[in-house]
């Protein structure tokens, strides 16, 4: 049977009452604006957990083998980093200090609370190419003085209230960094994430000053967190890698950004019950969906049986109403998609606004979404076709 | 010398041996029992129906709601399925036919429901053409023949309204160009013109006729509409799930013409023949046969359907043709008047074919008459 030139019976059903396809379209895009959120937010959140990584330079990093994710404070020699400076095909390794636990900032001008809060600190060297965001980068000569930090303009506002906009009546603001006077030189754009709250950003000699705690004896700048490698630029990066890990002591990670990035990302998705809680929403949204789709094809075929028996009485087979219901389903799903896609896109800026989440509208959360209503509407559809199916022409005399 | 032969008690009215012997039915049912629910709810609808439709006839149903002419008819149309007895459609037998076999038999069949069922969604071009695209049928041909059923049921200015725009008579038109349009070989149509005017009514049986003539295409339908009963070629009645009578029009018209000729009968109503028409039997005999025998009790009054008889009386042992009787003309009556024994042998001449009716219902029969031309005169003899 020719599929082409057909009457496009599905789709004149699905088109002859305007009302009910309204309904079906804000039903159908109402699940997926649900799905879209949930994996926009998912997506979003994970991906502040990486900003950091996405905010570094470097093409390889070296992270200890027991730090599971960014927020554990699992360190490794810093004489691993030179052991990969000298690596063939690496131009050089830096290495990058963070602390949380002794990290804790107290905002002493008049009205504020006084207390102090957990806040991650980042200590590099202001020679070495470390971030590659220019809010940094920039001034880095204010770091060199004693005391001095830079503050993440995105940190948690309630926790850490100083006047980000005017730069001068920040650097006047009084402030305790681990119980030792800190002042705020400048700021810088990071964000939050599950773990933390707001970052701060120095000079490894002032994170030496403020956190010689970090090592029990010796110099609290002999432990690194994360080791940043740069490749040479004609060198092969995956070869670099291999070779690095090949050489360097077996307690280290050596990552590349991808795997850096995955291995960061899997950790939140997986070990913790941010990706159930998540997975949980897009089930529901599917699941929404599905009795919403499932209601528009029921109904569609309920308020037509008897044009459908007279189909069966004339000679059409199950296959024909399978493939119609089938070409349907998948109809409803686009129709409902497209305004569902918009609606989301609306949403993810505005939301995008109001939070400072990394609300993207990617290729992979659209396909992924796509393919969730289509397979909804044909589920949906396949459930609903068993009252097609049971259409008796023989009631029709 | 052999005896005429009895048909299986064939009813002359029946019309299976108008023109010899028949070519494959188009339907036929034998023996068919049909039961609805199960168990103890268990209720017989059909009784040992037997039905022959020939190719191109048009039988009209009738009989009142509940005797059971739907369900025959979805029995027919392959709509249920057969649980006793033999149903073939087309050559095909439907009695544990598979799923695929009735779903390709049901392509060859027209169905022209009640009501109309027509997709909202769709025009009425494109109703019309749903039944033509399942055949396949060549495009261009599937448009003129679209064109020409809507054109030729008044609807050639309709053609691409949607149903809601069409009145119900129109609508149920657009339902029978889609019971037509793939031409098909039997058609089933349940009160087709139940929704319609008188005219649009009559363009629709003259169409199911020209159908019938031009295409061969049998057409089965149900209906109460008396307009339309001029187009039957065969009337089946169905009372209680048996069929109660089934009778070909234009033979029992044939019949009731020649037994109007007989002097006797010429006086009766034409309700009055067809019953005696209903009642008369078919027997056959070749040349030579012995028909009657003189000097033998008349049993039967024959009237000859076709064919040649000589008739010959024995007087003083010396055998004497008489007379020689052909189509339309009758013998045997006078032994059955008088209580006699045959008067006269008759032989046939050709092959022939004869209707004939027993003692019994031919006495009640004049009974009938004697009784209404005693009414008649006692009428006109109480006018002063």
């Amino acid at each position: 049977m020719p599929l082409f030139n057909r009457t496009p019976l599905a789709w004149k059903n699905l088109t002859n009452d305007w009302r009910r396809l309204a309904v079906a379209v804000a039903g159908i895009g109402f699940a997926v604006i649900l799905m879209f959120t949930q994996v926009g937010f998912q997506n979003a959140l994970f991906d502040s957990q990486v900003k950091i990584i996405d905010d570094l330079q470097g093409d390889i990093f070296l992270v200890s083998r027991a730090k599971y994710t960014l927020a554990a404070e699992k360190r490794f020699p810093l004489e691993l980093v030179d052991q990969a400076a000298s690596c063939p095909g690496v131009s050089g390794a830096y290495p990058l200090y963070t602390e949380l636990t002794l990290s804790r900032l107290k905002n002493l001008s008049p009205g504020s609370s006084g207390k102090a809060y957990p806040i991650r600190s980042l200590g590099f060297h202001v020679s070495d190419p470390i971030f590659n965001t220019p809010g940094i980068t920039s001034q880095l000569s204010k770091l060199m003085l004693p005391h001095a930090a830079l503050i993440d303009v995105r940190s948690k506002r309630e926790n850490f209230d100083f006047p980000f906009d005017d730069e001068r009546a920040l650097s006047a603001v009084s402030a305790e960094l681990a119980d030792q006077r800190i002042s705020l030189v400048g700021t810088f754009q990071l964000g939050t994430d599950f773990a933390h709250d707001g970052n701060l950003a120095m000079s490894a000699e002032n994170f030496a000053a403020y956190f010689p705690q970090r090592v029990r004896v010796g110099d609290p700048l002999s432990v690194v967190d994360v080791g940043i490698v740069h490749v040479n630029k004609d060198a092969n990066l995956n070869e670099v890698r291999d070779l690095l890990d090949s050489i360097i002591d077996d307690s280290v990670f050596v990552l590349t950004r991808q795997q850096f990035r995955n291995q960061e990302i899997s950790f939140w998705d997986e070990s913790t019950p941010i990706g159930i809680i998540f997975t949980a929403g897009k089930i529901i949204g599917f699941i929404v969906g599905m009795v919403i789709c499932y209601q528009v094809i029921y109904s569609d075929i309920a308020d037509h049986m008897p044009e459908f028996a007279t189909l069966k009485a004339m000679g059409y087979n199950t296959m024909y109403f399978l493939r119609l219901i089938v070409v349907e389903s998948v109809l409803l799903s686009f129709v409902g998609y497209v305004p569902g896609w918009m609606a989301s896109a609306g949403l993810y800026s505005v939301l995008a606004d109001a939070t400072g989440l990394q609300l993207h509208m990617t290729l992979g959360a659209m396909l992924l979404v796509l393919i969730l209503t289509i397979g909804m509407c044909i589920a949906s559809g396949m459930l609903a076709v068993r009252k097609l199916l049971a259409a008796d022409p023989a009631n029709l005399f | 010398m052999s005896s005429p032969q009895m048909l299986n008690s064939l009813p002359a009215t029946s019309g299976a041996y108008t023109n010899g012997m028949q070519i494959p039915k188009t339907v036929k049912v034998g023996h068919l029992n049909h039961y609805f629910g199960e168990g103890e709810l268990r209720k017989q609808a059909l009784y040992h129906n037997n039905l022959e439709v020939r190719r191109g006839e048009i039988v009209i149903m009738t009989g009142p709601s509940g005797s059971g002419k739907t369900t025959l008819l979805t029995l027919v149309g392959t709509l249920r399925t057969v649980q006793e007895g033999s149903l073939k459609v087309l050559g095909h037998e439907l009695n544990g036919a598979t799923n695929d076999a009735i779903v390709r038999l049901r392509q060859e069949l027209g169905f022209i429901f009640q009501a109309h069922n027509l997709f909202e969604s769709l025009t009425a071009y494109q109703n019309v053409n749903m039944a033509a695209e399942l055949q396949g049928m060549n495009r261009k041909l599937a448009d003129e023949r679209i064109t020409y059923l809507l054109t030729r049921l008044g609807l050639g200015h309709r053609i691409h309204y949607k149903p809601k725009s069409l009145s119900g008579g129109q609508k149920q038109r657009v339902a029978i160009a889609r019971g037509l349009v793939h031409q098909p070989k039997l058609v089933l149509a349940d009160e087709p013109t139940a929704a319609l005017d008188e005219q649009s009514g009559r363009e629709v049986v003259t169409l199911f006729q020209e159908l019938a003539r031009n295409e061969g295409c049998t057409i089965i339908m149900v209906t109460h509409d008396n307009r339309v009963l001029d187009v039957a070629d065969r009337i089946v009645n169905m009372v209680d799930g048996r069929i109660r009578s089934d009778v070909a029009v234009h033979e029992t018209s044939v019949i009731c013409e020649f037994l109007r000729r007989y002097p006797l009968f010429a006086d009766l109503q034409t309700s009055t023949l067809t019953e005696v028409a209903d009642k008369m039997m078919v027997e056959e005999a070749q040349p030579e046969d012995l028909v009657i025998r003189q000097g033998d009790p008349g049993e039967l009054f024959y009237l000859i359907r076709s064919g040649r008889v000589d008739v010959v009386v024995e007087e003083n042992g010396e055998k004497r043709k008489v007379a020689e009787l052909g189509e339309g003309q009758y013998f045997g009556e006078a032994a059955l008047l008088r209580d006699e024994p045959r008067n006269a042998t008759i032989v046939a001449r050709t092959k022939c074919l004869f209707y004939t009716l027993g003692k019994v219902d031919f006495k009640q029969v004049l009974d009938r008459s004697k009784s209404f031309d005693a009414e008649v005169r006692a009428v006109l003899a109480s006018r002063t």
